[in-house]
């Protein structure tokens, strides 16, 4: 269930845009951020071709930012992190890879002087946790990988960027089907409107990285996760790394990688299903901090976490005879 | 409705009703989705000939008389779960189970067939003309 706010209410989050150089190119990014200053920090990555807002029920979730500094950005390119502003940028398509993305990450968090920060991401930045494991681990004090795996291939579609096709529209409910249907209507959609508001050509030029240059099927052995551990928490919905890709993936890694299973939800667990995903990450939180006695079980079910599930199935109601 | 019932004269009669009812139809396929789409359910085809979102007509066994952009194939009991009030996973959505099936190479989930461009151009449209065949085999519907 969202949570309820009243006239005047005013959300505890706070928006800046920090100064980060990513290739050599200043580039002028958005975060959000909610929380203690001296709190862990826990920096949030969207999903490709959307932005920070899909975190904004995380944001505002006291339980969390009692002890966490939640920070959620947008890349550049995405939401309000416009194009580098010295670069001709209209001149090439926009690309994402592995390189950009984890550079983008470290850079943005050396500016903002984290200090043993936890990294979460869901979909292009759950699958990034792997490449942060493998480069950076030093820089990190957990990974949390949101449907991640070690290949997701076939969702670099044409479609997503053509001059014939309501690329608006056809982005977001090409994803539609990536969320569990027993999820909240109200929340789904607006994960979908989200996606609405991506700008021409980015969520296209993200799966690049998401379904062409990321594959790590090779090179599990290569990710540092004794180092710097690592979660791999896929939802039960999720078509595209499904829970047993984050189970074959974290068994390839090895030491340090935990993989879990999230029941009843799908690939934008933190925008599709706020409340159960909020119930569910504490438990994975509580295990980066070794505040969790014992260990995580290979599937979370909402039972285990006290959540009722919403209404399920689409929810119309039968007109009056 | 029952699951036994899909795919009755009776079920595609309200599975009609419930799409030419259906507000979201109303806002996004009015004017905009007028293409002809086959369904088939083991080896029963149904054509949908659909008109600004609603659908016109359903003719079952369509010959070279008809006329249709794209088509979705599966057999009948991946389409019993397709229309289940809570389906399983991947058998949940058309985008969904296209995938497992073209990019997975798994069996039991359905199938896009025909002219992509045109699927992709009235995806919504179509994507929420399917997923009411859930709600009309659930009760939702009118």
């Amino acid at each position: 269930m969202a949570e309820t706010y009243q006239q005047g209410d005013v959300e505890p989050i706070d928006g800046s845009y920090v100064h980060v150089d990513v290739g050599g190119v200043d580039h002028r990014i958005y975060f959000e951020e909610n929380g203690p200053e001296d709190g862990i920090p826990l920096l949030c990555q969207h999903t490709a071709g959307n932005n920070c807002q899909e975190w904004r029920h995380l944001l505002t979730n006291e339980d969390v930012t009692e002890e966490f500094r939640v920070i959620a950005h947008d890349l550049p390119y995405h939401g309000k992190s416009v194009p580098p502003t010295t670069q001709e940028w209209w001149t090439d398509d926009y690309t994402m890879t592995a390189e950009r993305f984890t550079e983008t990450l470290v850079n943005l968090a050396d500016a903002l002087e984290l200090e043993d920060p936890i990294y979460m991401g869901s979909s292009m930045g759950g699958n990034i946790a792997l490449e942060l494991a493998d480069w950076y681990p030093e820089r990190f004090r957990a990974l949390i990988g949101l449907e991640c795996g070690a290949h997701s291939p076939g969702f670099y579609i044409d479609w997503l960027d053509h001059p014939e096709v309501n690329t608006t529209e056809v982005n977001a409910y090409a994803c539609w089907g990536l969320m569990a249907p027993q999820s909240p209507e109200g929340t789904r959609r607006e994960t979908m409107y989200l996606y609405e508001q991506g700008a021409t050509g980015v969520f296209k030029g993200d799966l690049y990285y998401y379904s062409v240059d990321h594959d790590y099927r090779d090179k599990l052995d290569q990710v540092n996760a004794d180092e710097c551990p690592l979660y791999i928490a896929n939802g039960e919905y999720d078509y595209l790394t499904t829970p047993e890709d984050g189970r074959q993936t974290a068994a390839g890694i090895g030491e340090g990688a935990t993989a879990i299973e999230f029941a009843e939800i799908g690939h934008f667990p933190m925008s599709e299903h706020p409340e159960l995903f909020n119930a569910y990450i504490q438990e994975v939180l509580a295990d980066v901090t070794g505040d969790r006695d014992e260990e995580l079980p290979d599937v979370l079910e909402p039972d285990d976490v006290g959540i009722e599930l919403h209404q399920q199935g689409p929810a119309r109601e039968k007109p009056a005879e | 409705m029952t699951e036994t019932e899909l795919g009755t004269h009776e079920w595609w009669e309200s599975y009609k009703e419930t799409v030419n009812s259906d507000p979201e139809m109303n806002v996004r396929g009015h004017g905009k989705f007028s293409e002809n789409f086959y369904v088939d359910m083991g080896d029963e085809r149904v054509l949908l000939e659909m008109d600004d979102g609603e659908i016109e007509t359903f003719v079952p066994n369509p010959t070279m008389n008809h006329q249709w952009s794209f088509g979705v194939e599966g057999d009948r009991e991946t389409w019993e779960e397709f229309v289940r009030e809570t389906p399983p996973a991947f058998n949940h959505e058309i985008i969904a189970s296209h995938y497992r099936t073209t990019v997975r190479n798994e069996d039991g989930h359905l199938e896009l067939t025909g002219d992509n461009k045109k699927i992709f151009q009235h995806l919504r449209a179509f994507q929420r003309t399917l997923d009411l065949m859930r709600v009309a085999h659930n009760d939702g519907g009118s």
